[in-house]
């Protein structure tokens, strides 16, 4: 096999090393079993808008499906109770399957109009969580979710380090498949048909079939972060938990990491939300603390500059940079 | 019987024709030309050849039958898209909360083993309790939408330009198309992907099929580079050619799925001479792989120098065909083309 580019293996050796020495932070493992979580979407829909060149604003959507599917399948509230290992692979599974029904009728869509029918199907995905309440509970989510086992041991929801190199495992797994799949002739369709369509069709790829394989693909990827992200909460949380600004997240996450990029996705996720749930919290925690701005005033309130700051970050990420901070071709390995 | 039959086929965008009726036969290891003024409907021609447009009327017969795709095809996925159509209406029909309640709600006390064949026969019963005409009729009226999806897909899936490169009818375009963010070695191998196996599976696990077709289809795309004499820049990015190169690297991959038809618009277009000559060079070598080649050019000299056959296009109709002798001597297609020439 050939090796992960460098900027890979450090993104892996680095976090691998990060929990030694950072003691028993929460804030730290919350932000970080975070971005793991969004690595794992975001890795999805670099598949289906980086590679492949369909905007696919409904993220979220399936990260809802694969997140209420682990519950479902799972929670001791219901008789099916299959355990956390069955319960994600039935979760990548039913992914898959709500790609290509979300696909096939509408791939055939171009550009803006694939755009709004995702972002419609993610309104739509959410009104159902809600009101089907005889099975998803509604707004209160379902709850409890079973903790993964080893063998006779079982990782406690406390063990916030097992959580964190738990995630960190499923990103490496999802990193080697999106990886592998882009340098075979599964991966170039993609790419061929982001660069010209047309062209692509002509050279004998059909277009929606290979189309329908991408957004199985990232859909399959975005459902497990959905159902690792319930698992760690040990709830689905409430529907509203996975609303269009989380699929706007993971937009952004692909787009300042790089479009087609793996390396860029990892590091757009821990700029993204490490910028989101760490720096800007320690931010607002320091100006709270020393009395800088004036919390009754909105425009003053060192809460709301979080927003002001990421927002002018990632206007200046697209002006200075704007094919990402890793783009493709600085991955390495051209072939 | 000759390798590809152009018959009658007729272009109407709206109300102008672009192409007017025109027929014409290629024979097998030709190097054949279509010439014409600007916008005498040579792209479109091609376009509607390989599947980019349906033509108006006419039809287009490739080794004596119209390529298309059989009937038979893909059964089991149109029969599964029926079924979800079906299955879909069905469900929204049904009241599923209640169901579930019924079901699983009613029968699941927590810690208890869960009687399913209880539940399954409650849920059964709860659904009996609905009315006959509320699941079946939209199951039925779900089939038939289905149904007619099924049928408009197909008829607009028939004749579309992969199904028409897979056949053996490869093309390059004027305004060249190459996927520019990708290597050169990369541009070919998209090309030689009718002719591979692995599929999702296989790439994904990298099973032993995975190496075996990665050896074969990397050592034949850098032959081909070799062939078009791009070898050197195999691994850069095509975006980085100069232009006369991106036409070599158009052509090595839409060689690379080995056609029975090389369909080439305008590959002089922007060369310089010692370029041209280049480039009569390797469509001869190209010709000489086995490849019949049907080309749209401006070039006189090109066009002259190595044609078999030429037909002269003039406002969308077929004004002459012959050897370039015979059109050399033809008065209507000096007058439409070779008389005015002078751009070059």
């Amino acid at each position: 096999m050939r090796r992960l580019p460098v900027p890979i293996l450090a993104y892996f050796a680095v976090m691998a090393a990060l929990p030694l020495f950072m003691g028993a932070s929460g804030l730290f493992y919350d932000a970080f079993q975070a971005i793991f979580v969004f690595s794992l979407v975001g890795l999805g829909l670099n598949v289906v808008t980086g590679f492949t060149g369909l905007l696919n604003l409904g993220m979220a959507a399936f990260m809802a499906i694969g997140a209420y599917t682990f519950a479902i399948l799972t929670s001791d509230i219901y008789p099916f109770q299959i355990g956390f290992w069955w319960g994600i692979l039935a979760t990548i599974a039913v992914g898959a399957v709500a790609g290509f029904l979300l696909g096939a009728p509408t791939l055939g869509l171009s550009g803006d109009y694939l755009a709004i029918v995702t972002m419609g199907f993610g309104e739509i995905t959410l009104d159902v969580l809600k009101n089907l309440e005889a099975v998803t509970k509604g707004t209160q989510g379902i709850n409890p979710l079973p903790r993964p086992t080893f063998g006779s041991w079982t990782l406690e929801l406390q063990q916030e380090r097992g959580w964190y190199w738990l995630l960190l495992g499923f990103v490496l797994l999802a990193v080697l498949a999106v990886r592998r799949l882009e340098r075979s002739r599964s991966g170039r369709a993609w790419l061929s048909i982001r660069e010209d369509a047309l062209a692509s069709q002509c050279m004998g790829i059909p277009p929606k079939r290979t189309k329908m394989i991408a957004f199985a693909t990232g859909s399959a990827l975005a459902a497990l972060g959905g159902a690792l992200f319930a698992a760690l909460l040990s709830s689905t949380g409430e529907p509203a938990s996975y609303d269009f600004q989380v699929s706007i997240l993971a937009l952004c996450i692909v787009i300042v990491g790089g479009m087609g990029s793996v390396a860029g996705t990892l590091v757009g996720a821990v700029v993204m939300v490490g910028m989101n749930s760490l720096v800007l919290v320690k931010l607002a925690d320091w100006a709270g603390a020393a009395g800088v701005g004036n919390a009754s005033n909105v425009l003053a309130s060192p809460n709301n500059w979080k927003y002001l700051i990421f927002g002018l970050a990632l206007i200046l990420v697209v002006r200075l940079k704007p094919d990402g901070l890793l783009p493709p071709r600085l991955e390495g390995g051209a072939s | 019987m000759s390798l590809l039959e152009v018959r009658g086929i007729t272009m109407r965008f709206g109300g102008l024709t672009a192409v007017d009726d025109v027929s014409f036969n290629v024979n097998q290891g030709q190097i054949f030309a279509v010439i014409g003024p600007n916008g005498a409907g040579k792209t479109t021609l091609f376009n509607a050849i390989t599947g980019v447009y349906e033509p108006t009327e006419g039809s287009v017969r490739f080794r004596g039958s119209p390529v298309r795709l059989e009937p038979d095809a893909r059964l089991g996925l149109r029969a599964a898209i029926v079924a979800i159509f079906a299955g879909l209406s069905a469900f929204l029909a049904i009241n599923i909360q209640e169901l579930w309640t019924v079901g699983i709600a009613a029968n699941y006390v927590l810690d208890q083993p869960f009687p399913w064949g209880k539940a399954a026969g409650d849920a059964l019963d709860a659904a009996r309790a609905v009315p006959f005409a509320w699941g079946v009729l939209p199951a039925i009226l779900g089939a038939g939408v289905g149904a007619g999806t099924v049928v408009a897909l197909w008829q607009r899936s028939r004749r579309t330009p992969d199904l028409i490169a897979r056949a053996g009818l490869a093309r390059t375009f004027q305004n060249i198309r190459l996927f520019t963010d990708l290597s050169l070695v990369e541009n070919v191998l998209v090309g030689m992907d009718s002719r591979m196996r692995s599929g999702f599976w296989t790439n994904l696990l990298r099973l032993p099929a995975f190496s075996r077709e990665r050896t074969w289809t990397e050592r034949e795309a850098l032959e081909l580079l070799a062939f078009v004499g791009l070898a050197e820049r195999a691994h850069e990015a095509a975006g980085s050619l100069p232009y006369g190169h991106r036409r070599r690297l158009e052509i090595a991959r839409a060689l690379a799925s080995k056609p029975a038809v090389l369909l080439l618009d305008e590959p002089a277009a922007g060369m310089n001479p010692s370029e041209v000559v280049e480039l009569m060079e390797l469509i001869r070598r190209v010709r000489d792989r086995g490849v019949t080649v049907i080309l749209i050019e401006h070039h006189m000299k090109l066009v002259m120098g190595i044609s078999d056959r030429i037909v002269v296009l003039q406002y969308g109709k077929l004004i002459g065909q012959g050897t370039p002798a015979e059109i050399r001597a033809d008065r209507r297609c000096i007058e439409a083309y070779l008389g005015t020439e002078g751009e070059g």
